[in-house]
């Protein structure tokens, strides 16, 4: 980089003058204008332009420098019981000592920190010490505890602190390339520290990174609770808090709330504000009021009057820098438009009601706030959201369409369960009932939960959480007053929260409502109407969940031979019966036949629906699946052609990094595992995982299922240590998301118990089924230990013996009734 | 001293660098001195704002310089200047403390965290800051004024008798030129 010479300087100063006094538009055309007479200039002005860009992004000279030297020679002197040490700070509300307590009593060293006499304002003395007393009875553990506070001997008042060394919270988390949900754990304990002293009726007043320090073991801790109050004046808060800004100049009002920049009082509700401003810079690296340069009117205006820029859009912002933006976004282990993604949403809709210029439109205390921060942890539906039925809805189904795509993983994994035997295919087939569930019933669940929300009242929705569970069992209660004179919708209500309650896996209370709907509907409308076909047809899918195959078979021969008659052989819900019928027959260990049965139900809505649709996708995973289960070498090339041909339409329908994409490139990768065809299946394998951390997250359980079965080929191939360092890479996420207990967590100690096994290592298998037997394996897959052919050359082992008795007797007083 | 600082100054503008060597000992020693007696009256631990210093220097100096003391705008000026190197002295003293003192300085106050720039950046910033002075001197000192001494633009605005808006581009533009300038050192 050259600098410039006095004179370029010069010639180039009055331009800045104008274009640093336009608009950033303005200044876009003006630049392009005088590109065209002088592209010269033009360019070294960019690059100036381009430097002013980059320099208010990092906030360059916007903080003075150190503040003059204060009085030397407190060091040593004594304060009641403590000996000061050293000045370790000092600013606008007064300076702080490292103090240690010189009575002997107990080892210990504080923080004593003055304040500014000046500050303390009228018959200030008596309150500090009164303020004082009630703070000391604040006991939190993410609270600096204050220790003592008293005025010394030459007037000055001072507090003595829990002297805490740790980095500012927003320092912390950069420093340690937190990732989103990290950051907003630790977030969390900042929040229950508030919540504790709020319910002290202590308001903080000053919440800011400077006033939370994280130590190096990850313990949170607030400083200076209620110390803004201290300074404040009997009944005169206003002018208190403006008294508070200007005395200490180097506080900058950032983190104020709108209402203590207008002088009304400070309230729980201004903490809840200011937490939602530490909560926006932890996401994306940023101030509400956007980046500098900031004056303090322009901040001002910005905190009362302007709505801040949302949070996903702040981190992708066409006006930030992109180098500031892709360096925030890598602070947080992601890229500024997957940053952008986990923003958005639930996220955005957090921070937005917390930053609600209002304060009774602010979440009504740090609680709710936190509660919805732990929900969003949770996946489940946040509390804040204006249209809250429609959004509800979708969050369900999101949700559900996630257990059905696992489900169907699963399956896939049950198959290559046949010959590899490692712990998912277990999984798979306590799952395998979820496996056969059609997947387009979530886009009509779809349809009917966003009814559902609509019409249920808001007033009684709003404030918290209901869940769909709680909807649909008042739903069902209600159903027979509300639809009384209407018994065909009456019929329809039952058959659609039927299903709704089958797919949450709610399987009796489904089937009393579908068994009701159908019997309504037969009465009402006749046996060969196309509902009651619907109903009846339901109703086979649910003795099928149950395991009466042959009820559920002569259910849906009845309804597909009916719905060929009425409906005619190629519409989609008689294609639909031989579908359930195929699946049916499979379950049955017919599985030629069901192959067969579903090879012509896929022709046909190939040609009547065409290949892109939907269903006919639908179709054709259950095709392949079943091209599977028998096992049968010679279906292997049809399974794989077909598979291959789904991805193809999904990755041109759906894109590369849908869900269902990314399932058929699974499935496809488990196919050629199957047939032998190490190298290909692990490349899409391995791209797969990639898209999967990239588009899910590193710890979705999809992306951590795809890391699986890659570990499953590598052991295939006897490629031991690799496969090792991938289930070892799964369980460490899992310990840290899921926690050490976890079935998820001891499925992978599981597979790597049987990975140590298959070499030989019998003592380290042995250990590391140690540890999961009993505590949190799954009692299905403790029970089987013995028949796990990875675990045959433990089967001589008297230890394992003891092991599998031991996991017997256990899950036998499970079962006993206490 | 019957207006000494006038004549100093008047010397240093007309290009005496003894004169203008003598101005800055002069504003810093008297600066220096007022510092330490603010903090003895106003007792243990106070922190003292550099704007406060200055205002009270000048009504200081100019009561007992009498009429003649330059006004206040180019005394600011000046004084800030000094002040710039009375911070930079301060800091490198606290810097060389931390490293032979007993602690780590942790971020346990507040404000002055938030505040403090290391001293070595000081430098930098105040070697820049020379050159800039020589580019654009009311840059330079503008600087001096809001960043060392910590005056608002505000302030700034009143006493140079300019609109807000003006100070505050001459404040960014003054930033573009010392960022380019630290930057293009550090490349070196």
């Amino acid at each position: 980089m050259s600098t410039l010479t006095p004179e370029q300087w010069q010639s180039l100063s009055p331009y800045l003058d104008q274009a640093l006094a336009m608009t950033a538009d303005e200044r876009a055309a003006w630049l392009a204008s005088l590109g065209e007479q002088n592209p010269a200039l033009a360019a070294q002005l960019a690059v100036l332009l381009d430097e002013h860009r980059v320099l208010a992004q990092e906030g360059f000279l916007e903080r003075g420098p150190a503040a003059l030297p204060s009085a030397p020679g407190l060091a040593g002197q004594t304060l009641g019981p403590y000996t000061l040490l050293s000045q370790i700070g000092q600013g606008g509300m007064g300076s702080v000592w490292l103090a240690e307590r010189s009575d002997g009593r107990f080892e210990r060293r504080v923080a004593v920190k003055f304040l500014n006499v000046a500050l303390l304002g009228r018959g200030g003395e008596e309150r500090f010490k009164r303020e004082g007393s009630i703070l000391g009875r604040l006991a939190h553990p993410n609270i600096a505890e204050l220790a003592d506070a008293g005025v010394s001997l030459s007037g000055q008042p001072y507090l003595v602190l829990e002297y805490v060394e740790g980095d500012p919270i927003d320092q912390y988390c950069d420093q340690r390339m937190l990732d989103v949900q990290a950051r907003i754990r630790l977030f969390l304990d900042v929040t229950a520290a508030v919540a504790h002293a709020h319910a002290n009726l202590i308001v903080h007043r000053d919440l800011k990174p400077s006033n939370v320090l994280v130590r190096t073991d990850g313990q949170v801790k607030l400083l200076d609770f209620g110390i803004a109050k201290l300074l404040e004046g009997d009944g005169e808060g206003g002018a208190a808090t403006l008294l508070t800004l200007e005395a200490g100049r180097a506080m900058t009002p950032q983190y104020a709330a709108p209402e203590q920049l207008t002088g009304e009082a400070a309230t729980t509700a201004t903490d809840v504000y200011a937490l939602g401003v530490l909560l926006y810079v932890l996401l994306t690296g940023q101030h509400p009021a956007g980046s500098g340069p900031h004056t303090p009117a322009d901040l001002v205006k910005a905190i009362v009057d302007t709505e801040p820029t949302r949070p996903s859009d702040a981190v992708t912002s066409a006006k930030a820098n992109a180098e500031v933006t892709t360096s925030n976004a890598a602070r947080r282990t992601a890229t500024p438009e997957k940053l952008r993604r986990l923003l958005r949403g639930d996220l955005d809709t957090i921070v937005a009601k917390a930053l609600k210029k209002n304060p009774q439109e602010r979440y009504a205390s740090v609680t709710a706030l936190a509660d919805d921060l732990a929900r969003y942890l949770r996946h489940e539906p946040i509390s804040a959201r204006p249209d809250i039925f429609a959004y509800r809805a979708a969050k369900f189904v999101r949700r559900n369409r996630t257990a059905v795509v696992l489900a169907a993983l699963a399956l896939v994994a049950l198959i290559a369960g046949l010959t590899g035997t490692l712990i998912q295919a277990r999984a798979a087939r306590q799952q395998r009932d979820l496996a056969f569930r059609e997947r387009d019933r979530a886009s009509r669940i779809t349809d009917f939960m966003t009814n559902m929300f609509k019409v249920s009242d808001p007033s009684e929705a709003r404030g918290n959480s209901i869940t769909a569970r709680a909807i649909l069992d008042k739903s069902s209660q209600q159903i027979d007053t509300s639809l009384a004179k209407d018994p065909e919708a009456r019929a329809h209500m039952m058959y659609v929260m039927g299903e709704v309650y089958d797919s949450l896996g709610l399987v009796p209370q489904g089937k009393s409502l579908i068994a009701r709907a159908a019997e309504l509907q037969r009465e009402v409308l006749g046996p060969e109407d196309p509902e009651t076909l619907t109903s009846m047809s339901l109703m086979s899918v649910i003795l099928l969940e149950e395991g009466h195959y042959a009820e559920a078979e002569q259910l849906q021969r009845q309804t597909l031979t009916v719905r060929n008659r009425v409906l005619g052989p190629e519409h989609p819900d008689t294609v639909r019966s031989m579908s359930r019928l195929a699946a049916v027959l499979t379950f049955q260990g017919r599985n030629e036949e069901a192959v067969k049965l579903e090879r012509d139900a896929v022709a046909i809505d190939r040609r009547v629906l065409g290949p892109e649709h939907p269903e006919t996708l639908l179709l054709t995973n259950s095709l392949v699946s079943y091209l599977w289960m028998g096992g049968e070498p010679e279906h292997y090339p049809e399974a794989e052609k077909l598979q291959r041909e789904a991805l193809a339409i999904e990755r041109r329908v759906f894109g590369p990094e849908h869900p269902d994409t990314l399932n058929a490139m699974f499935n496809l990768a488990t196919i050629l595992r199957r047939e032998g065809q190490y190298a290909e299946s692990e490349k899409i394998f391995r791209e797969t995982l990639s898209v999967e951390s990239h588009v899910l997250g590193p710890e979705h359980s999809d992306t951590l299922n795809t890391r699986n079965s890659l570990a499953v080929l590598l052991t295939q191939q006897g490629r031991y240590n690799e496969a090792e360092e991938l289930y070892l890479e799964n369980r460490a996420i899992q310990r840290r998301v899921l926690g050490p207990a976890n079935a998820y967590t001891a499925d992978s100690t599981y597979n790597l118990a049987c990975l140590a096994a298959i070499q030989g290592y019998r003592d380290k298998a042995m250990a590391l089924l140690g540890e999961v037997v009993g505590h949190g394996l799954k009692p299905n897959t403790a029970l089987h230990m013995e028949e796990d052919d990875d675990l045959k050359s433990l089967r001589r082992d008297p230890r394992f013996a003891a092991l599998v008795a031991h996991a017997k007797k256990q899950a036998a007083a499970a079962q006993r009734p206490n | 001293m019957e207006s000494r600082i006038a004549a100093l100054i008047g010397a240093a503008e007309g290009g005496d660098s003894a004169a203008a060597e003598a101005l800055f000992g002069t504003l810093y020693s008297e600066l220096h001195r007022m510092a330490k007696r603010e903090l003895a009256r106003q007792g243990a631990a106070i922190s003292l704002s550099a704007t406060t210093l200055l205002h009270e220097a000048y009504l200081d100096m100019a009561g007992r310089d009498g009429p003649s003391f330059p006004d206040r705008a180019r005394f600011m000026g000046y004084a800030a200047r000094v002040m710039r190197g009375l911070i930079i002295d301060h800091a490198r003293e606290r810097h060389a403390q931390k490293r032979g003192g007993l602690f780590e300085i942790t971020s346990l106050d507040t404000q002055s965290m938030e505040a403090a720039v290391d001293h070595r950046e000081l430098v930098q910033i105040s070697e820049a800051l020379d050159e800039l002075g020589k580019v654009e001197p009311s840059l330079a000192e503008l600087v001096d004024l809001k960043f060392f001494c910590g005056f608002t633009f505000t302030e700034i605005a009143v006493l140079r008798d300019v609109s807000e808006r003006t100070v505050q581009r001459n404040w960014e533009k003054a930033r573009i030129y010392l960022h380019r300038k630290i930057r293009a050192d550090l490349s070196l």
